[in-house]
């Protein structure tokens, strides 16, 4: 019966094709109108040493950026593609000298070819990719008015056997590697807000599972939460003090929120039901997880001391999974289905539920930090891959994982452009959780 | 008292049986309430041990994790169903015979919950399953319990029949 107004919605998106601009869509999600045509060229290089980025191999990292960002139409020079109906070009040009690289990146509009955006990139030739990310970034940002995600990283479960180890890689699948190797259960992996630190649950104490926390580019884990019973589902509050997280240690399980050393527990739900799954709004004020007090699980949403508890949405029965958009409006959750779990996005107040990807099973969403995209979970192409909805009706695409069944993803937050020239991100500050 | 339970136990596996063999031409389609899922590992059958007197246990040469049958139950529940509930009166005579046994019972899940979502209902399990045990007269501190929510399945499969199999308190002598 509640399904009903799911169809009708369902039906009118339909209806209105698979470029559908429904009211709703063009006020939430920003680039999901037209996409904006861009000509991309190829960067001019001189003879370039080796480590340096192979012909053609920069060009296509910054084209692909352009197009994952869900705010362009790429058309690469290179390949012959002719610039039809471009309204900007980009280029540039590389230089590498004592192991440094000085990318000068440059979009031109279309066809007078006025600079409008030039800015230059310098960083250890290793670093190369990262430099051509921030430029991709600084180009959605002098369209749109927000920077990319093109320099973020995913935090997922990589499948192997019967354990599940921690792994990062680049949104577009380089620089992989693990950073748990103790064939144990790793899940539910959460970014500090500055991006140094990944708080997960983990078997690998033997009984029960514990809260660890480890640096985000590798090194040693540490205990953050060993309680009794489950110590699992951690999630950082925006400014990084506080882990939200669920704990049975009186019994049944009950969300918490801890300081990020893991210390002076508050608890924040009390009733024999499940709690679990806590996720913070933006502004840390409200806390949205997933209770099964009315019987089966829905998806609910308190005050940051446990007040003021109210269910999140009646359109959508059986949600589970919160993922609150960084700008605030949305929340993110997943419904059962027979196949599984099907994807959803909803107003923050709980109006205007609709269906976001459906086919197979798609679970654990998480918002990129631009508040454009979601990543998750699906077994929709065969074993559990990660895959990019970028909310706009369009297909989902998957994630370079390198053939690794992969799960539990979660999206860093914006990187810090050290590498520029122009500071172009203020500095982050440090959670308290730092070791 | 014990004859009863023993004779009860014998009907209910026998009813078991029939009625799995009477579903195994069903479709896919998940009953609202599935059938008791067929137990992997051999309970003590009431012939090969009798029911030893209450006052002077015989001791048993070796408790293995196989002398237990585990706990099933429906989909998104923890109640103890009538056929889990002969498991565990099994469970606990046998746990009250032999005090040196001491338990772990895991916690499980099929595939149709979220992994933290079951984290908790495995947990629940876990503890429904203790808790009878302790109302059955065994000590509270012979019994752990952990939830592997849906990370360990029994079965692999993606229909009832195995969700049946996964949804389970599961006994392991520690």
């Amino acid at each position: 019966m509640r399904r009903l107004p799911l169809i009708v919605l369902l039906a009118a998106l339909a209806a209105t094709g698979a470029r559908a601009q429904t009211r709703e869509v063009r006020i939430d999600i920003a680039g999901s109108g037209r996409r904006m045509q861009l000509y991309c060229e190829a960067f001019e290089t001189g003879r370039l040493p080796a480590g340096a980025p192979a012909a053609r191999q920069a060009d296509e990292v910054l084209a692909a950026d352009l197009e994952q960002s869900a705010v362009f139409l790429v058309s690469r020079a290179w390949a012959g593609q002719p610039p039809f109906d471009v309204e900007a070009v980009t280029g540039g040009r590389w230089k590498v000298s004592g192991g440094q690289v000085t990318l000068e990146g440059e979009v031109r509009d279309f066809p007078a070819r006025r600079p409008i955006l030039s800015k230059v990139y310098r960083g250890p030739v290793a670093d190369w990719r990262r430099l051509v990310h921030q430029f991709a970034d600084d180009i959605v940002l002098q369209f749109t008015g927000e920077p990319g995600v093109a320099g973020t990283r995913i935090a997922f479960m990589v499948v192997e056997g019967r354990s599940k180890e921690l792994w990062v890689m680049d949104l577009d699948g380089a620089g992989a590697r693990s950073l748990t190797r103790d064939r144990s259960i790793a899940l539910s992996p959460s970014w500090s807000p500055d991006g140094s630190l990944l708080a997960f649950s983990t078997y690998r104490d033997g009984g029960s599972p514990h809260l660890y926390v480890v640096p985000a580019t590798g090194g040693k884990l540490y205990p953050v939460s060993v309680r009794p019973g489950l110590n699992t589902s951690p999630a950082y509050s925006p400014d990084g003090r506080e882990l939200a997280c669920t704990l049975s240690k009186d019994g049944n399980s009950e969300i918490y929120v801890l300081d990020a050393r893991g210390g002076s527990p508050r608890r924040l739900t009390d009733n024999r039901a499940i709690d679990t799954s806590p996720c913070w709004s933006p502004t840390g004020r409200e806390i949205a997880f997933t209770s099964d007090r009315s019987g089966l699980p829905q998806v609910h949403v308190m005050d940051r001391d446990g007040g003021n508890v109210r269910r999140l949405t009646y359109e959508v029965d059986y949600t589970d999974s919160p993922a609150w958009s960084p700008r605030g409006d949305l929340v993110a959750f997943v419904s059962r289905t027979s196949m599984g779990f099907d994807l959803y996005v909803c107003g923050a107040g709980g109006a205007n539920a609709r269906l976001v990807v459906s086919g197979g099973s798609n679970e654990n969403p998480r918002w990129s930090p631009d508040g454009r995209h979601l990543v998750f979970a699906s077994n929709r192409e065969g074993p559990y891959a990660l895959f990019v909805s970028d909310l706009d009706g369009r297909p989902p695409r998957k994630l370079d994982t390198g053939a690794r069944t992969a799960m539990s993803p979660s999206w860093s937050p914006s990187p810090s452009h050290m590498a520029t020239t122009v500071p172009t991100n203020a500095s982050h500050s440090n959670p308290g959780g730092r070791p | 008292m014990r004859k009863t339970r023993a004779l009860l136990f014998v009907a209910a596996l026998a009813f078991a049986a029939l009625f799995a063999a009477g579903c195994a031409k069903k479709a896919a389609e998940a009953p609202p309430t599935p059938p008791p899922a067929p137990p992997v590992v051999q309970p003590v059958t009431p012939e090969s041990t009798p029911p030893p007197a209450p006052e002077t246990p015989v001791p048993v040469p070796t408790v293995t994790a196989g002398d237990f049958t585990d706990v099933f139950f429906d989909l998104d529940s923890h109640a103890l169903r009538d056929d889990a509930k002969l498991a565990l009166d099994l469970a606990a005579k046998l746990l009250r015979d032999r005090v040196d046994v001491n338990i772990t019972l895991e916690g499980h899940c099929d595939e149709r919950g979220t992994v933290e979502y079951n984290q908790a209902l495995g947990e629940r399990r876990a503890n429904a399953a203790r808790d009878y045990l302790v109302n059955a007269g065994v000590s509270a501190g012979r019994i752990q319990t952990l939830s592997y929510g849906k990370e360990r399945p029994f079965a692999e499969g993606h229909d009832e029949s195995a969700w049946a199999q996964n949804r389970r308190a599961h006994f392991v002598l520690r």
